[in-house]
């Protein structure tokens, strides 16, 4: 572990005592009853949302972001209860990949590899049991490493300037081009319409209008919620009535109960997919459907006998277990570097800037509540699920069992409820539909959406310190390449995009790990 | 459908013009004072750019894609009910206007028409008694108050 400042063994050691009081502390706020209540509700409300077929993280928190923002909760609050949401959406979002083969989220494409064949081989509660095992594992081992890893990194960031944070920026861009599924030409359209779109409204720099297109009501620039909203809500139900996605229900009450020696025997595949979801999760553009498509194809190579593909309990704890690591690990660079490295941490951004808080190194020290908070109310949310989601996963399945016409205009109601509460616009509202059916025809189109959404939320910060630096350069650009780490960072993002297009077959592979990227 | 390589093309070339026009309306830009010497013209300009080449690359180079054509009708009608629905909403109050908005939606999803609308008055007039009573964050009354 690097730490700026102290070298030595014992000073390094100081660093994690630190970490541990600070630990403490935010316990102590993440302990309150109120933060309490908000990380069980939403836990709850994730599973339940995550649940819902064809629903995945995402479109949990973003539905529910408006009315956290709306209700004025402090920010920490309002942070533990999201982040509550995202991980109970994780927990939920296994129960339509098991038992319906309908994963809401490309990190669980995997899951359905190994986890409907159980479900319809009569063990759908026992696939539940070993993915919840695997989770809980997988999202606290993950939250240890990053208690003790996020602030040494957030010291190195500190000493970061405007040129590094450019090329930091930049190779965060590259990264998801190159290994976030879909073609390179597409995401880096979505990456350049994100930030286009980021840039609507007034300079804050020079107080000039830009691409207003002389309407009043975009002055102040696309709301966040009415983006998201827009995004995956109006667009993800368009295309359930398209009605291209079908399912059945597998049996899930009954069969066999899972027993202790099948978890132990998934054991050694959980501890793997957690240290792989780990380091797939930090890097940024990588996150949780490459960490469980590696994941599942190492368990395969190392353990398979025949079995994987027709319901071999450790081909479903492996993703299900990198899944949830990666989750959680997508939270170390959004906490320490203040960039989000999937698009639920983008949310989760986008949520601090609504609340005026820039996220970033600085975090750790000017609002421990915040950052130390979060990290502890994860340690909670865990256990939480775990003892919510072992007894109840029966109450949650039956969720699948709603009819598609009285579950998805409850969600298309709740969305635009929740924009007008944030907004009290209708034009917003008008906004939220067109971006909706944009959305709609990208995806259609293999146009990824995450991308655009990590490139809207990134913006502001981006183009700030790039005219930070410049201005320091008097225009020279010069300077964006003269910092070690600024040229480290380059020459990664050079490297990343020009890999692929130099070997072709390297692409293919990657492309081959992250199918399905799309919500 | 068969794959074919129109639906990257025409992509291409919508993202082409978009970069276009988002650099030509950068240089269009008229600046009094700014704070820095930079200005806010040449990252918009940049931006267009590389939107510019995504799109070139596109046309230059489109893979064969299949598109899986849906319901367009029910696409198409959900749509337009979601674009009229904040145009009546504040005339005519939140419950009636989510109402109708859920109908479409409910009979788009293949409902029955009485279950549809019984649905989709319970559903508008619980999520008002959620959003606006429960938790005080108001929505548009209409002329019936609701």
């Amino acid at each position: 572990m690097f730490c700026s400042g102290c070298r030595c063994r014992a000073a390094l050691w100081g660093c994690d005592v630190e970490a541990l009081t600070s630990l403490a502390y935010g316990f102590s706020v993440a302990a309150t009853p109120f933060n309490l209540m908000l990380a069980l509700v939403g836990a709850a409300l994730g599973t339940a949302i995550g649940a819902l077929p064809g629903i995945g993280p995402i479109n949990a928190i973003v539905l529910l972001l408006p009315f956290c923002f709306s209700l004025n909760l402090p920010p920490e609050s309002a942070l533990i209860m999201l982040a509550g949401l995202y991980y109970g959406s994780g927990y939920g979002g296994r129960i339509s990949s098991i038992l319906l083969n309908i994963p809401g989220d490309p990190g669980l494409a995997m899951t359905t590899i190994d986890g409907y064949p159980l479900a319809q081989q009569g063990r759908g509660a026992a696939a539940l049991a070993i993915s919840g095992i695997g989770s809980f594992i997988g999202g606290t081992l993950t939250v240890v490493l990053l208690t003790f890893l996020a602030v040494p990194l957030a010291r190195l960031a500190v000493s970061f300037g405007p040129s590094e944070y450019v090329a930091l920026m930049v190779m965060s861009f590259a990264l998801l081009s190159t290994m976030g599924g879909g073609r390179m030409a597409k995401t880096w359209a979505a990456i350049a319409v994100g930030l286009l779109l980021a840039m609507v409204g007034i300079d804050g720099g020079s107080g000039v209008e830009r691409f207003t297109f002389g309407s009043l009501e975009l002055l102040g620039g696309i709301d966040f919620t009415t983006l998201t909203i827009g995004l995956f809500a109006v667009s993800e139900i368009l295309v359930v009535v398209e009605g291209l996605r079908t399912g059945k229900v597998a049996e899930f009450s009954g069969g066999e109960r899972l027993r202790t020696p099948e978890v132990i025997r998934c054991l050694p595949a959980m501890l793997r997919s957690t240290g792989i979801g780990f380091f797939a999760g930090i890097l940024p553009g990588t996150g949780a459907a490459v960490a469980s498509a590696l994941a599942y194809t190492a368990e395969k190579r190392i353990s398979d006998r025949g079995t994987f593909g027709k319901g071999d309990m450790r081909g479903l704890a492996a993703p299900e277990t990198a899944d949830n690591a990666a989750q959680t690990a997508s939270m170390v660079p959004m906490l320490a570097l203040g960039i989000p490295g999937s698009g639920t941490t983008a949310v989760l951004l986008g949520a601090l800037l609504l609340y005026s808080i820039t996220p970033g190194p600085l975090l750790f020290t000017q609002r421990p509540e915040i950052a130390w908070g979060l990290i502890a109310s994860m340690y909670i949310g865990n256990v939480m699920l775990l003892v919510l989601n072992l007894p109840l996963v029966g109450l949650f399945a039956r969720l699948l069992l709603v009819p598609y016409w009285i579950l998805f205009p409850a969600i298309l109601a709740l969305s635009y409820a929740g924009v007008y509460a944030a907004t009290n616009s209708a034009f917003e509202l008008v906004l939220t539909t067109i971006i909706g059916v944009i959305a709609y025809g990208m995806r259609k189109l293999e146009v990824p959406l995450i991308p655009l959404l990590i490139a809207f939320v990134l913006e502001r910060l981006l183009e700030d310190n790039l005219r930070r630096a410049l201005s320091l350069s008097d225009g020279s650009p010069v300077i964006l390449f003269t910092s070690p780490f600024a040229i480290v960072f380059w020459l990664l993002a050079a490297l990343v995009v020009l890999l692929p297009l130099i070997a072709p077959r390297f692409r293919a592979r990657v492309r081959d790990l992250s199918e399905g990227e799309e919500s | 459908m068969a794959a074919n390589a129109t639906y990257d093309r025409a992509l291409g070339l919508i993202f082409l013009v978009l970069g276009i026009g988002a650099m030509w309306h950068a240089q269009s830009l008229q600046v009094a004072f700014a704070a820095d010497p930079i200005g806010p013209k040449p990252f918009p300009t940049i931006v267009g750019g590389v939107l510019a080449l995504a799109g070139a690359a596109l046309l230059i180079r489109p893979e064969r894609m299949a598109w899986h054509p849906g319901s367009w009708s029910k696409v198409a009608a959900v749509a337009v009910a979601s674009i009229v629905y904040p145009e009546v909403l504040i005339p005519i109050g939140f419950v009636p206007a989510t109402s109708l908005l859920c109908l479409v939606l409910a009979r788009a999803l293949g409902g029955g028409w009485v279950q549809s609308i019984i649905a989709s008055a319970i559903t508008a007039a619980a999520i008002f008694a959620l959003i606006d009573v429960l938790l005080g964050l108001p929505l548009p009354r209409g002329p019936l108050g609701v």
